[in-house]
């Protein structure tokens, strides 16, 4: 009976398990080594003292090992916690320290940083992947220290679908990440939507464009394999080369595409396009952010074979919404509709007392789906927000998540994203909270007041810029700032650039107008464009 | 010229964190794709050279080593 995440690949290994599950530059792991080795892996988790209802972290670029670590811990009962490889330690060791970490899954390259994550007070009791770390209190144990353990299955757990599977931290607009937590039912709910949704079969061959900590993965990581499809995982140079990566998605005969629009835009503006053969290409997905229809157009006219859709959700309900661009629709200029809500799911617009509008008219987006996340990791309060109960027949109550997205029905059950109700801001498909970001640069010793805002660049891509009020101008201000952001701050978050001011534009009742802020920064960049 | 590229990736790709010149620049995320684009815009203009997106590939720019030995490919032909 598959209830579980990690059944997934069991019951695909039973059919497929010579086919492979998972791919990374030239090598494969089939169903049937996946299996093992998670089991393996599993049973050495449970060694540890590894039991249900516990959070292991992965701390892994990507790489064949993820998706062992990913099955592995989910066997052992517990829920896996991917952290970004690339985020500063000092971020990285409040999640640890907020989620209560106790084992780590890691790797010889991840070393340093491993070393650095154990400084000081932490969880963490137990670091997978490097053995012989030299530190009192952690055991470590290399990646071959389970081979020897049972293969054939994995440790009896007495874990049900609704203990956690995995937790996602995501921008928090107090400054600490937050933890979306999603069980074994919502996992499962998903990927089986999805695979349905977008007919995934054994013969597929889907990429994994985004990185496992971001919510895109979970697509990537179970539709695929619960079909017994074939997941390439695309390494993290060639997402930054599109030239190569173009190559990679040829090579590797790839039939479902999923990533930001960002990620298809480089590959239209300089990926070589017109010199490969991508026609396996069948179904583009794209989403966490709007895709600029223009380069659309051009993808559509390039692989006029291939589907594309438009696919909407924030990480707390995975998908609910989707928007297959017709084939014959005709080139426009307005922007591409979030499209409507997945079978199984309801959605509802509200104003601002909790009201249904009239259809049409705009408000935001609450949704109820069995995809939808448990709630925030420790966030009492928060939990309470976001879910709203609508009183239902029989007295009962249905539970929907306020997105916080503002959207309008186009008359025909189509929703038209609007923009946000608060100060999140997509950069890349990343999630960041502009006020997490002031909280950043206002924690330094130096900084009496600061504002972030976005501007939009070349290409359209969102850069994050800050402006900051001094308390004394000093030598070298500006490059200090810049590494306090650098070391609190995942990448996409650090502003592009800090304005040294000495007040700020502020509306009639005080506070700060960061529109006029954002205005007067594009009109410098029009100027110097212009000069 | 591996002295002025390399530079270049530590002063303003890298935030002045240091970088052997067969470091993998690229697997482990200290370059993102906007930071790649950057230093194709900066070779260009520094050398007076056009770089053409085919090129823009791991094999040229996985390293300072490799991008040197691109680089001096190019402005020799």
């Amino acid at each position: 009976m598959n209830y579980l995440l990690q059944h997934v690949i069991d019951s695909s290994a039973e059919r497929y398990a010579e086919r492979p599950a998972f791919r990374y530059l030239n090598t494969s792991l089939s169903y049937g080594e996946l299996v093992e080795r998670a089991n393996k892996l599993a049973w050495g988790l449970v060694g540890e003292g590894i039991k249900r209802g516990d959070r292991v972290g992965i701390f892994l670029h990507k790489s064949l090992e993820s998706p062992l670590a990913v099955y592995a811990i989910m066997k052992s009962g517990a829920a896996y916690v991917p952290l970004d490889p690339g985020a500063p330690v000092s971020r990285l060791r409040k999640t640890i320290q907020h989620c209560g970490i106790r084992c780590l899954i890691t790797h010889t390259q991840k070393e340093q940083d491993t070393l650095a994550l154990l400084d000081g007070e932490t969880p963490l009791e137990c670091v997978i992947g490097l053995a012989a770390l030299d530190r009192p209190g952690i055991r470590s144990l290399g990646w071959d220290s389970f081979d020897a353990a049972a293969g054939d299955r994995a440790p009896d757990t007495g874990v049900m679908e609704q203990d956690l599977a995995y937790i996602m931290y995501t921008s928090g607009s107090t400054g600490m990440p937050k933890g979306i937590m999603h069980t074994h039912a919502s996992g499962l709910s998903y990927a089986r939507m999805a695979a349905e949704t977008y007919g995934i079969t054994h013969e597929d061959r889907l990429s994994n464009h985004s990185p496992l900590h971001f919510d895109m993965s979970t697509l990537d990581y179970f539709s695929g394999p619960l079909r017994g499809a074939c997941t390439v995982i695309i390494p993290e140079a060639y997402t930054k080369l599109p030239a190569s990566l173009s190559g990679l998605i040829e090579d590797e005969g790839l039939t479902i595409w999923y990533s930001v629009p960002f990620a298809l835009i480089q590959l239209l503006l300089r990926g070589n396009v017109e010199k490969r053969d991508l026609s396996s290409l069948r179904w583009v997905l794209f989403g966490g952010e709007p895709f600029p229809p223009k380069y659309l157009h051009a993808l559509r006219r390039l692989w006029p074979l291939a589907r594309f859709s438009n696919v909407y959700g924030p990480a707390e309900v995975n998908q609910c919404t989707y928007y297959h661009v017709p084939g014959d629709e005709p080139e426009s200029d307005m922007p591409l509709p979030i499209g409507r809500v997945w079978p199984n799911a309801e959605a509802l617009v509200v104003d601002e007392s909790d009201q249904p509008v009239d259809r049409g008219e705009s408000g935001e987006l609450l949704v109820r789906t069995p995809t939808m996340m448990r709630g925030y990791w420790e966030q009492p309060d928060l939990n309470r927000y976001v879910f709203y109960r609508r009183p239902a027949v029989g007295g009962a109550s249905n539970v929907f998540y306020r997105t916080g997205d503002l959207v309008q029905d186009r008359g025909d059950g189509v929703f038209i994203f609007l923009g946000r109700k608060d100060r999140q801001i997509k950069i890349r498909g990343y999630r960041v909270e502009l006020d997490e970001v002031e909280s950043v640069l206002a924690a330094h010793e130096r900084v009496e007041e600061a504002a972030a805002y976005i501007v939009t660049g070349s290409e359209d891509s969102n850069s994050i810029q800050a402006a900051v009020i001094l308390k004394s101008r000093q030598d070298g201000i500006a490059d200090e700032i810049r590494q306090h952001c650098v070391q609190q701050l995942p990448w996409y978050a650090v502003p592009e650039s800090v304005l040294f001011l000495e007040s700020f534009p502020r509306t009639t009742s005080g506070k700060i107008d960061r529109r006029a802020l954002q205005r007067q920064v594009i009109d410098r960049q029009t100027a110097e464009a212009a000069s | 010229m591996k002295a002025a590229i390399k530079e270049y990736v530590v002063g303003e790709l890298l935030s002045g964190k240091d970088v052997g010149d067969e470091d993998d620049l690229l697997l482990s995320g200290l370059v993102d794709s906007l930071g790649v684009m950057r230093l194709v815009n900066h070779l260009e203009q520094q050398y007076s050279i056009k770089i053409p997106p085919e090129d823009v590939t791991i094999e040229h720019f996985m390293n300072i080593e490799a991008i040197s030995l691109y680089l001096e490919r190019c402005i020799s032909v």
